[in-house]
């Protein structure tokens, strides 16, 4: 994979972004891009599916979908979509070679992915409570096993994050050498990514 | 290995926030029962703009060229045009 190194003192990554040239590859290592291509495969015939099996099936799918909580659902895009920022910023901050601010943007995303779980897991018991299952009916059966999908992507994306956490906390990166950073940070974007179509798809679209 | 690929925190900033509002403005229609194919394909549209925004601006693929800068638009355009498309055929 193609290197571009940046000497110390030259204008800080935030000031050279409108200079910087393109890049021939994506930020991190290489090789997570290829898993994140296959997950977003996965996920892009789950959607698909979802799509074409509520075509049969209209009525009964607008039916269940009303009794989805939205709000649960708002929350957890906002916090989300702030968990990417947040990730952003600590990616910015390494590149700054700020260690302490990488670790301290990683913890708040870190904080938004457990709100993330909670408002979730919170669902999933009501759902429970209410006897639902996954052979309840064909809508649930992607609901669920949709959410749940993603949910463990969200758990994976955590021990991510928290792992490169540990490692920028003991000073394992730099502004030289922080791929690691931008490794976990490109598979939680995906993890984002994939939610911000789930979300509209399942809860919203009728 | 250290390569410059996202954008500027400001810009960064204003894409968390349209992101925030265009997730305001799907959650408000879903919130007040708001249907018909018109309004499923515009929350499908802001949602593809959500996405092409975190490819763009916080992957940092924007600044990538070459195959690598493709996957996520096409993954994009793929599920979405199948959902669009799936959502059209029922009216």
């Amino acid at each position: 994979m193609a290197a571009v190194s940046y000497p110390i003192g030259t204008a800080g990554p935030l000031q050279a972004q409108s200079t910087i040239e393109s890049n021939r590859f994506p930020p991190g290592d290489l090789a997570i891009w290829v898993f994140i291509l296959a997950e977003l495969a996965a996920f892009g015939a789950f959607f698909g599916a979802y799509a074409f099996t509520r075509m049969r099936n209209v009525e009964m799918f607008n039916h269940y979908q009303a009794s989805l909580d939205s709000d649960a659902a708002l929350i957890n895009t906002f916090a989300l979509i702030t968990s990417s920022y947040f990730v952003v910023r600590a990616v910015a901050a390494i590149r700054e070679d700020d260690s302490r601010g990488c670790v301290q943007w990683l913890l708040a995303a870190l904080a938004m992915g457990l709100l993330f779980l909670v408002v979730k897991g919170h669902e999933y018991v009501h759902h429970i409570e209410a006897g639902i299952r996954l052979s309840t009916n064909k809508f649930y059966m992607f609901y669920l096993s949709l959410t749940f999908f993603h949910f463990m992507h969200v758990i994976m994306g955590m021990v991510i994050l928290a792992a490169v956490a540990v490692k920028a906390n003991r000073g394992g990166y730099s502004d030289r050498e922080h791929t690691g950073v931008e490794t976990g940070a490109s598979y939680w974007h995906m993890v984002d990514l994939v939610w911000l179509i789930l979300f509209p798809l399942v809860y919203i679209m009728r | 290995m250290t390569r410059r690929t996202a954008f500027g925190i400001r810009a960064c900033t204003w894409v968390w926030l349209i992101m925030m509002g265009l997730t305001l403005t799907t959650y408000l229609i879903g919130r007040f029962a708001i249907g018909g194919l018109g309004v499923s394909l515009t929350v499908l549209v802001f949602a593809l703009i959500k996405g092409q925004m975190v490819g763009d601006y916080f992957m940092g693929l924007k600044r990538v060229r070459g195959f690598w800068r493709w996957p996520v638009s096409l993954w994009l355009f793929l599920p979405g045009g199948l959902i669009g498309a799936a959502f059209a055929l029922v009216g």
